[in-house]
């Protein structure tokens, strides 16, 4: 154990020695010059505002008064004219004021720049009645917003009903269940007139081009609570979160690549055969080669919470993320045959991963499907919401999961035959899952792999979820029940695809129906235990029982999982591995045929 | 230099690239870009106005008015979207815990022109979509009834807005600048941006993989291979953005000017490209390479950003059609710009070509 620990202290010192002594002398000076020059183009970039959206739509306007409201938004050409000149041009603009009216053509673009027009007036009239010396009369109507906790809205909204059964009845609603006392709210705000006011300011703060995108962050806990003026009761606009995106993912992805350059050092030209040599293990090697980076991405996390006046707890839904994005920077380091294939395929990798990463979280105000996503719960927490340990559990143990599984794969091919071979990418991926597939014990390295897949079945399920969630609801189902399907068939038969290939003569009948068995089981167990764990909440509503099998019945899934399995191992056992896709839909066909009879009763 | 030589140098870059198959994941990765923002699109444009989703336009969603009597419940009858039930706040709550509700709303006694403002009180459900749709159509109530209180209370006020009349929100069009002013520039230039880190890519494999004294023993010169390089990466930028332009246009997303919009984005790209190369040439190495690279296009970026009649700004006015004929102009100051940068990079390679050979 301390041999262990002191070999991988060695590899750690040994990777920042590296990197700092080739950085120190070529980079740094050029480096610390960029840092210069980026302080000075971001000052002139929020002195001079961002300029991407300017003059997008032409406003004519009769009176100069009113010209002014609009003279600040970039957003508008403003142009004043003659009420004559401007109803003889309507056509060149995408707004005309004439008399105090605005009229707008009835196109897309018109829509859009009236809304724009709406929004900056009403940003202008909150201007001038934040100046009343009589607030409550321009402000006679104050809202205050109670939620109630509703013990059906998992299910419900998830199974895509609009809502309960009070929808379509014309009759007034009687709740069935006990009617507790509610006391009657008050009837009077109990904030002074000026507190009001300065919140009705900071409420109207800048709107420029970059902070209709980037106010998420800002967001302090208001001191008046839940009290809001009509117009401030809005849901919040979900592209917020690209700005956590922004702000704590990209910097993290940046950082994985130093790692994932230092292992594809490691390849090119055979440099690494010295260190592969040393005595030292493959594991100690990656997690030396780990740690610096590690250490970094925690530290930068740490100041980017800091300098946002987060709170430090948002590191811990960071954690697994930067597991997540070490774990496939090995990988795809170790995998890949040229600078080329790594780029592309690392820049492939961060566009999936910030998705997965994102499009959750823009739902995190609206609904729990967003928790799959550790972003998520960063956004929980600096809104001031915090999130539960089962909430952490929740979203982030697919993370630590995949993370896990991918380290061990890394590390049982760090061998010097996979990493100096140059065979094309697929043939690289087969030799990885390969070397999980023992010859001696096929049954069940067979069935670990399955069981090892679950995590990232999951996670490709949980993504087509979010993906399909929007969608209305028979195309969603449908979508969700093909797509599901053709993942786990595709994984169940990845190791059997392995194994058609590298040793075709191991399959006989008698043989491929073991395996399948394997195979199913494996696949089962993986399921049922990751289900209970975590995803018992998800697993109970509709899209649940299409994407999970229900965790009531055993037999039933199992034979659909060996069903599955049997029909891409048959076809590839009789036809050969050209016979892999022909199979692998038919697999799917079949299984989602079950899923159609079975869960949604449809035929 | 033969121009010939560098077309062979390209056509060999553009072939690795072929069976690599690595352009088929630039390709897809792109695919994916633009089926998840469509999907994003449709889903939350469905989520905010549920009209546009034609079958659930004729719900009534159903709302509690508790409290006393006021104009507000004119207000939310008048709303076909609507059904309001005049209930006691213990049962409208019980029923709303039961999903029986979307909404209740709690109105005090206080007098339209009173002294004090209305508190109003609005229970809903926590976290359920459904609540997002009812606030927003309730919003429209209340913003209504705002108006209401506000003329009666108008001769308290010192000032009066310039007053506008403003024809009534039409839905549909919520991301109508989100698409133009956002996500157009973004995904037209991200070919841009791919081919600046592809440049580095070839570049310094030449070198870390000690291919480049076999390239220099062939015909080909230094500076020929360094602009086969860059030429390949070029060509690719206006192919991909095109792709994007159709991708967009089946998407039912119509772009103007497509072609200026692609001069643009070509041009752009080889500033970008050529910086690259630069940066490549000079650290031999990957990692130090891409990371300055990286750095400086931040910097770049932002700096071209926060200049007005920007490319990228050009590039959304381009696509709503929303700039005359001055953009040539710009469009002509860039490629002169690009023509000094070119020919500051191929004096930097000639000269690291020279000292190739002193090592």
């Amino acid at each position: 154990m301390r041999r262990a620990l002191s070999a991988i202290w060695t590899i750690a010192r040994w990777e920042i020695a590296r990197s700092v002594t080739s950085m120190s002398r070529e980079i740094l000076p050029i480096a610390i010059g960029l840092f210069i020059l980026l302080v000075a183009v971001t000052g002139f970039a929020s002195q001079s505002g961002v300029h991407l959206q300017d003059a997008m739509y032409t406003l004519g306007a009769d009176s100069a008064d009113t010209a002014a409201i609009f003279a600040g938004d970039e957003r508008f050409a403003v142009y004043i004219a003659d009420t004559a000149v401007l109803e003889g041009s309507r056509g060149a603009f995408d707004l005309v004021i004439t008399g105090g009216t605005v009229s707008a053509p009835l196109t897309e673009k018109g829509r859009a720049a009236l809304q724009a027009l709406q929004k900056d007036y009403g940003r202008y009239e909150a201007w001038i009645f934040n100046q009343q010396d009589d607030l409550f009369a321009a402000y006679p109507l104050w809202i205050d917003t109670l939620e109630v906790k509703s013990e059906l809205d998992f299910i419900a909204t998830q199974s895509g009903q609009p809502v309960g059964a009070g929808l379509y009845s014309r009759r007034q609603p009687v709740p069935e269940g006990p009617v507790l006392p509610v006391a009657p709210p008050s009837a009077t705000l109990d904030v002074s007139r000026e507190d009001l006011r300065r919140e009705l300011i900071a409420g109207t703060g800048a709107d420029t081009q970059l902070s209709r995108y980037s106010d998420i962050l800002s967001s302090a806990d208001s001191p008046l609570g839940t009290f809001r003026t009509p117009s401030q009761l809005s849901p919040p606009l979900p592209f917020d979160s690209i700005i956590l995106v922004f702000v704590f993912i990209f910097p993290l992805y940046f950082t994985s690549q130093f790692y994932m350059m230092s292992i594809m050092n490691e390849r090119v030209e055979r440099k690494g055969e010295i260190l592969l040599s040393a005595p030292v293990e493959p594991y100690q090697i990656i997690i030396g080669k780990a740690l610096p980076y590690l250490v970094i991405m925690l530290a930068i996390s740490t100041i980017l919470t800091l300098a946002n006046g987060a709170p430090l707890i948002i590191l811990l839904p960071l954690f697994p993320v930067i597991l997540f994005f070490l774990a496939n920077a090995l990988l795809i380091a170790m995998v890949s045959r040229s600078f080329k294939e790594l780029s592309f395929i690392s820049i492939f990798f961060s566009t999936i991963a910030t998705s997965y990463l994102f499009f959750p979280s823009i739902f995190a105000n609206v609904h729990v499907i967003s928790l799959i996503s550790p972003l998520t719960l960063i956004v929980l927490q600096v809104q001031g919401d915090g999130f539960t340990a089962m909430e952490y559990i929740y979203s982030t143990s697919l993370f630590y999961l995949t993370s896990a599984v991918l380290f061990y794969v890394a590390t049982v091919n760090f061998t010097e035959e996979r990493l100096f071979s140059l065979h094309k990418l697929t043939t690289r991926i087969m030799e990885f899952i390969g070397t999980g597939i023992s010859p001696s014990r096929p049954y069940a390295s067979l069935f670990a792999v399955s069981l090892f897949s679950i995590p990232f079945v999951f996670m490709a399920q949980l993504m087509l979820l979010v993906l399909v969630f929007n969608l209305p609801m028979p195309l969603s189902l449908v979508l969700l029940l093909v797509a599901a399907a053709g993942i786990e068939e595709a994984a169940k038969s990845i190791g059997v695809y392995t194994l058609a290939r590298n040793m075709p003569e191991f399959l006989t009948w008698k043989r491929t129906a073991l395996l399948s068995a394997a195979v199913a089981a494996g696949f089962l167990v993986g399921e049922k235990a990751l289900l209970f764990a975590t995803l018992a909440q998800i697993s109970d509503s509709i899209f649940g029982s299409v994407l999970f099998t229900s965790l009531q019945v055993l037999w039933l899934p199992l034979t659909l999982h060996f069903v599955g399995i049997f029909t891409t191992a048959a076809a590839l056992k009789t036809w050969g591995p050209r016979a892999y896709l022909p199979g692998l839909i038919a697999a799917t066909v079949l299984h989602t045929l079950y899923n159609l009879t079975f869960i949604l009763g449809w035929i | 230099m033969a121009a010939r030589h560098a077309g062979i140098i390209t056509k060999k870059e553009l072939k690795a690239l072929y069976s690599e198959k690595t352009i088929i994941l630039a390709i897809l990765l792109q695919l994916f870009i633009a089926m998840f923002s469509s999907f994003l699109m449709v889903g939350l444009a469905s989520m905010y106005d549920p009209d546009s989703v034609g079958q659930l336009s004729t719900i009534r969603y159903p709302v509690a008015y508790t409290g006393e009597e006021s104009p507000l419940r004119g207000y939310l009858a008048s709303r076909d979207d609507l059904r309001v039930y005049g209930m006691d706040l213990d049962q409208a709550v019980a029923a709303l815990k039961e999903r029986k509700l979307g909404a209740v709303i709690w109105v005090p006694g206080t007098a339209p022109d009173a002294d004090d403002p209305i508190k109003i009180t609005l229970y809903t459900i926590q976290n359920d979509i459904q609540t997002t749709v009812i606030n927003v159509k309730l919003k429209e109530v209340f913003v209504d009834y705002e108006t209401y209180l506000r003329e009666i209370r108008a001769p308290r006020l010192d000032v009066l807005p310039v007053p506008l009349d403003i024809p009534p929100a039409e839905t549909g069009s919520n991301f109508y600048e989100f698409v133009y002013g956002l996500l157009i520039p973004l995904l037209v230039f991200m070919p841009a941006i791919i081919s600046s880190a592809l440049i580095i890519d070839l570049i310094t494999e030449e070198y870390q993989h000690d291919t480049l004294e076999t390239l220099m023993s062939t015909p080909v010169t230094f500076t020929e291979m360094i602009w086969g390089k860059v030429l390949a990466c070029f060509v690719l930028v206006p192919v991909q953005s095109a792709a994007w332009l159709v991708l967009l246009a089946i998407n039912g997303i119509a772009i103007a000017n497509p072609v200026p919009i692609l001069l643009h984005v070509s041009a752009g790209s080889l500033v970008l490209i050529l910086l690259g190369a630069v940066t490549a040439l000079h650290y031999r190495d990957r990692t130090n390479a891409q990371f300055i690279f990286s750095t400086a296009l931040v910097v770049v970026i932002l700096f071209v950003l926060a200049l007005p009649y920007n490319p990228v700004n050009l590039i959304v006015r381009l696509s709503v059609n929303a700039i005359g004929a001055e953009h040539w102009l710009i469009l002509a100051g860039v490629v002169a710009f690009t023509a000094i940068a070119s020919f500051a990079t191929d004096r930097y390679a000639r000269k690291i070509g020279m000292r190739i050979f002193l090592y």
